[in-house]
C-alpha cells in the first residue's frame, strides 16, 4: 500500500511541476499565438538564478522564489518587446504567427542554453536542501520534493483565481475567445500581451527553482520540459488552465506507473505514445466537450 | 424533368447541440439558375460548404451526376464538376491572375472537356470576366471588385458542371450586380451549367434566377418561381423585420 | 530557364565536381561532403515545408534512419545498395507518420515532427539496448573517402533535379496551392493529402539517403550522434536564410553555412549556436523571405 501511494505521490509531484510548466506555456500560446519554444531555457535561467543565490549568496530558495518570478518576468517583457512584439505586428495570418514565433523560439533556444553553457559549463550543479525524508501514510517522501509540489499546487490554483474572478483574467479570457471582439470592448493589448507573455516566463522560472531544489541542473535541462509542457497542454487543450492542471498531474502519474511497470528508459517512449495518441484522437484535449 | 445534375437530400449539419442546417432538400438540373437565399444565420453558407464538401453533413446524401459524393473530400466534389466561389475572395494571392485560373484547369478540370471549347483556355476565361489586362498581375493586387470576377475565373477554370456562387453581389453597385449577373447567365447558356448562387440581398437574386429556395433556420421554408415565392406568407414572414422591404419591392 | 536546361545546369555541375577527389586534400574533400549533405537537406527541405508552409522539423529523424539502416545493413550489404535503401526506409516511415499528422497544421505539426527524432532515437536506443545488447555500432572497411565522397555528390545532385522536377510540375503547383490556401486548392481539384504526403516523403527519402551515405565516414555509429537535432535545425536555418521559396537560395546558404560551421563550431562550439541563435531570430524578424527576397526586391528597385 505505502509503495503504490508513493508511487502515485511521486507521479504527482512531478504532475505539479509540469503543470507550472506548461500553463505559462499555454497562456502565451493561447492569448498571442506565441508558441515560445525556449520556454524550458527560462525555467533552466529560474533553476540556475536560485543555485547562484543558494551556493553563493547563502539565501534561502523559498525565499528566493519571488525574485526570481520577478527577474523571469521583467526578461519576458524585455523578451517579448525585442523578438514576439514584432512577429505579432507584421504577420498577415495566425498560421504565420505561429511559424515565426517557432523559429525565433529556437533561435532564443540556441542563444540562451549555449550562453548558460559559455557561463556555467555542462557540469551538474546542485544543492542539498530539505532533502531528510518526511513519512506520511506509511510512504516516505523527500521534503524539498513535497515542498515542490505545494508551491506548484499553490502557484497554480493561484493563476486560475486570477483569470477565473479578477478583470485581468476575464479579459484574459475574453482576448483568447476573441481577439478583435476583446479589442472592440477596450481591451489593452498593448499593456495585456507583454504582462501575459512576463508572467509565462515568471511560471517557468518559478518552476525552475523548485527544480533545483529537488534535481541537479544542467544547462541543457529545459529542453525536455518544453516538449514536455506541449504534451500537457495537448492534453488539456489550448488555452485552458484548468486543463493544464488536470492534464499535468495526468502525465506525471502516467509517467511514474508506466515506467514502474515498463522501464525507466521508456519515459519518453511514453510521453510521446500518450502525446500523439491524443492528438491523433482528440485533437482539441481530453477535457474538451 | 431532366435529370438532375447535383441532389442533395435531407441534408443536416449539427455543431455539437446546435442544429445549423436541417434537413434541406436541393436539386438543380444542368442549365438551371437556382438561388438560395434566407435571413442571416438561416444556415446558408453551411449548407453550401455541404455542396462543395468543405464540410461533411452529419446526415443525408449528396449526389453528383448520379454519383454518391456523401462524406468525400472537397477535391472529390470538385474532380466531380462542382465548382465554387468564395464569400470572401480567396485568390492565391501571389500567383498571377492567369495561374489563379490555370490551377483549376491543371487539377479539377484536368479530366474533363468544355462544351464550349474557348473557356479551355486560362487567358479566354479572363478575356470573358474582362481580366484580360491583369492577367500577369499578383492576384493579391487586384481589387476587391475585380478579384471577385476572378474568382468565378478560378471556379470556371476547374471546368465545372455545376456552379456554386456564395455572395458574389456583396458589396457591389448595382450595375456592377447587374453586369455580373448578366456574365453569369451568359457562362449558363453557352456552357449548360447548373448554377446555384446564394444571395443575403434577396432583390439582387430575384431578379435573374428561374427558381428561389429560401432556408429559414436551417429548414427550407420554400421552393419555386421567384415571384411565387416572394408572395408566400412564410417567406414573408421570416424576412419580416429583417428584409421584408426587399421582398415586397421584388413582388 | 527550362527546365530541361536547368537538369543538364544541374548534371554539368555535378561533373564538373566530381573531378575534386583528385584536385583537393582531403580536408577539403571532406569540407566539399559536407557541403553537399547540407545542399541536398536544405533543398529538398524547401520543396516541401517552403511551399506548403508545414514546418517540418523531421529532417534529424530521416537522417538518422537512414544511417541506421547503414549501421544495420553495411558490411553484409553493398554501399550502393545501402543508401538507397536509407532512403526508402525513411521515406516510408515519413509516408506512414504523414499519413497520421499531415493533417495537422501550424505549431502541432512542428511540434510533432520535433518529437519524431526523439521519438526514433529513443525507440533505436531500447531496441538496440534490448535485443543487441549494445548502445552503438562500430562500421568496419569503410569505403574510402572518394568513394563516399561521390556517392554524396550523386544523391545531392538528385535531390536538386528532383526538387526542380517538382517545382517545375503539377505537384509543385499543388504545393504551392497547399501553402497559399490549402482549403481553396481543394475546392479546385487538388488531393491535397495525397500531395503533402507525397512531397513529404519525396524529402524524407533524400534526408534518408543523405544520412545513409554520410553514416560511413563516423566509424562509430550510436543513436545521440546520428539523431542529432542539430542536423535539422541547421538545415532549416540555411533554407530560411536562403530564401526557402526558391531552389538557388538554400544551395547558395547551405555552402556559406557548412564552411561557417566546419570552421568555427570546433573552435568556438557555443559562442558559434550563440550567433546562429540570434541570425535566426534577426532573419525571421526582419527579412522573413531569406536573402533570395533581397535579390526580388533589388530587381525590383532596379527595373
Amino acid at each position: 500500500m505505502g509503495f503504490w501511494l508513493e508511487l502515485a505521490a511521486s507521479g504527482l509531484i512531478t504532475g505539479g511541476i509540469y503543470a507550472v510548466v506548461a500553463l505559462g506555456l499555454n497562456l502565451q500560446y493561447g492569448l498571442m499565438r506565441i508558441m515560445n519554444i525556449s520556454h524550458g531555457e527560462f525555467l533552466m535561467l529560474g533553476a540556475y538564478l536560485t543555485w547562484l543565490a543558494h551556493t553563493v549568496f547563502g539565501i534561502n530558495p523559498v525565499a528566493f522564489l519571488p525574485v526570481v518570478a520577478i527577474v523571469l518576468f521583467l526578461t519576458g517583457l524585455a523578451v517579448y518587446r525585442l523578438c514576439f512584439r514584432r512577429i505579432t505586428r507584421t504577420s498577415p495570418s495566425v498560421e504565420i504567427i505561429e511559424a515565426r514565433s517557432l523559429l525565433v523560439g529556437f533561435g532564443l533556444m540556441y542563444l540562451v542554453q549555449n550562453a548558460a553553457y559559455m557561463t556555467w559549463g555542462a557540469d551538474l550543479r546542485g544543492y542539498s536542501f530539505l532533502a531528510d525524508a518526511v513519512e506520511i501514510g506509511g510512504a516516505r517522501f523527500a521534503g524539498n520534493s513535497l515542498l515542490a509540489f505545494g508551491f506548484a499546487v499553490a502557484a497554480s490554483l493561484a493563476l486560475l483565481a486570477v483569470l477565473r474572478w479578477t478583470m485581468l483574467g476575464k479579459a484574459i479570457r475574453a482576448m483568447m475567445q476573441s481577439p478583435t471582439g476583446a479589442q472592440l470592448v477596450g481591451i489593452d493589448t498593448a499593456f495585456l500581451h507583454p504582462a501575459v507573455f512576463g508572467a509565462g516566463l515568471a511560471l517557468a522560472g518559478v518552476a525552475g527553482a523548485l527544480l533545483s531544489m529537488v534535481y541537479e541542473i544542467t544547462p541543457g535541462m529545459g529542453e525536455p520540459y518544453t516538449v514536455t509542457a506541449l504534451i500537457v497542454i495537448t492534453l488539456g487543450g489550448l488555452g485552458s488552465a484548468a486543463g493544464c492542471l488536470a492534464g499535468g498531474m495526468l502525465l506525471g502519474l502516467v509517467e511514474a506507473f508506466g515506467m514502474h511497470f515498463t522501464s525507466p528508459s521508456l519515459k519518453m517512449l511514453l510521453s510521446y505514445a500518450v502525446f500523439i495518441a491524443v492528438l491523433l484522437a482528440r485533437p482539441k484535449g481530453l477535457f474538451a466537450r | 424533368m431532366p435529370e438532375p445534375v447535383l441532389c442533395a437530400r435531407g441534408i443536416e449539419v449539427r455543431f455539437g447541440g446546435l442544429v445549423a442546417v436541417d434537413g434541406v432538400d436541393l436539386d438543380a438540373c444542368a442549365g438551371e439558375f437556382v438561388g438560395v437565399i434566407g435571413p442571416n444565420g438561416a444556415g446558408k453558407t453551411t449548407f453550401f460548404h455541404t455542396l462543395s464538401g468543405v464540410i461533411v453533413p452529419t446526415a443525408g446524401k449528396l449526389m453528383v451526376g448520379g454519383d454518391d459524393l456523401t462524406g468525400c473530400a472537397p477535391h472529390a466534389f470538385a474532380r466531380h464538376g462542382v465548382a465554387r466561389t468564395f464569400q470572401m475572395p480567396r485568390v492565391f494571392r501571389d500567383m498571377s491572375a492567369e495561374a489563379n485560373v490555370r490551377f483549376g484547369l491543371e487539377f479539377a478540370g484536368r479530366a474533363r472537356r468544355h462544351a464550349h471549347e474557348a473557356f479551355d483556355d486560362a487567358r479566354a476565361i479572363l478575356a470573358f470576366l474582362g481580366l484580360e489586362d491583369s492577367a500577369a498581375l499578383p492576384a493579391g493586387g487586384l481589387t476587391p471588385a475585380r478579384q471577385r470576377l476572378l474568382e468565378i475565373g478560378m471556379a470556371l477554370g476547374a471546368r465545372p458542371r455545376v456552379l456554386l456562387l456564395d455572395e458574389v453581389a456583396a458589396g457591389l453597385t448595382h450595375a456592377e450586380v447587374d453586369a455580373t449577373a448578366q456574365l453569369i447567365r451568359r457562362v449558363r447558356d453557352e456552357l449548360g451549367l447548373a448554377v446555384i448562387w446564394i444571395e443575403h440581398a434577396v432583390r439582387v437574386l430575384m431578379n435573374h434566377v428561374d427558381r428561389v429556395a429560401v432556408l429559414h433556420q436551417g429548414r427550407k421554408i420554400a421552393d419555386g418561381d421567384p415571384r411565387a415565392v416572394a408572395r408566400d406568407a412564410a417567406v414573408v414572414e421570416a424576412y419580416l423585420g429583417e428584409e421584408g422591404e426587399p421582398v415586397k419591392r421584388a413582388a | 530557364m527550362t527546365l530541361r536546361e536547368l537538369l543538364g545546369a544541374i548534371a554539368a555541375g555535378a561533373l564538373a565536381l566530381a573531378a575534386l577527389p583528385w584536385l583537393a586534400s582531403d580536408f577539403l574533400l571532406s569540407l566539399a561532403l559536407t557541403c553537399l549533405m547540407y545542399i541536398g537537406l536544405a533543398v529538398t527541405w524547401a520543396m516541401f515545408s517552403g511551399a506548403t508552409n508545414y514546418l517540418s522539423l523531421a529532417t534529424s529523424a530521416f537522417f538518422g534512419i537512414g544511417a541506421y539502416v547503414t549501421a544495420w545493413g553495411f558490411g553484409s550489404l553493398p554501399y550502393a545498395l545501402v543508401v538507397p535503401l536509407g532512403g526508402l526506409a525513411a521515406a516510408a516511415f515519413a509516408a506512414l507518420v504523414g499519413a497520421g499528422i499531415l493533417h495537422l497544421r501550424g505549431a502541432y505539426f512542428a511540434v510533432l515532427t520535433f518529437g519524431l527524432g526523439e521519438l526514433v532515437r529513443h525507440a533505436i536506443t531500447y531496441s538496440e539496448k534490448t535485443y543487441a545488447h549494445t548502445v552503438g555500432r562500430v562500421l568496419q572497411d569503410a569505403p574510402e573517402s572518394s568513394v563516399v565522397y561521390w556517392t554524396v555528390l550523386l544523391v545531392a545532385a538528385a535531390a536538386v533535379a528532383a526538387c526542380a522536377a517538382v517545382r517545375a510540375s503539377r505537384l509543385g503547383l499543388a504545393l504551392a496551392g497547399i501553402g497559399a490556401d490549402e482549403e481553396r486548392a481543394q475546392t479546385l481539384g487538388v488531393d491535397t493529402r495525397a500531395a503533402k504526403i507525397t512531397a513529404f516523403a519525396i524529402a524524407a527519402f533524400f534526408a534518408g539517403a543523405l544520412g545513409a551515405a554520410v553514416a560511413v565516414r563516423w566509424t562509430y555509429i550510436e543513436p545521440a550522434s546520428v539523431f542529432n537535432p542539430f542536423i535539422g535545425f541547421q538545415t532549416v536555418l540555411i533554407a530560411m536564410i536562403g530564401g526557402a521559396q526558391t531552389l538557388a537560395g538554400p544551395m547558395i546558404s547551405a555552402v556559406v553555412f557548412s564552411l561557417l560551421t566546419e570552421l568555427l563550431r570546433l573552435q568556438f562550439p557555443y559562442a558559434y549556436l550563440i550567433v546562429l541563435g540570434v541570425l535566426l531570430i534577426v532573419l525571421v524578424l526582419y527579412l522573413p523571405g531569406g536573402l533570395a527576397s533581397l535579390v526580388g526586391r533589388w530587381r525590383r528597385v532596379r527595373a
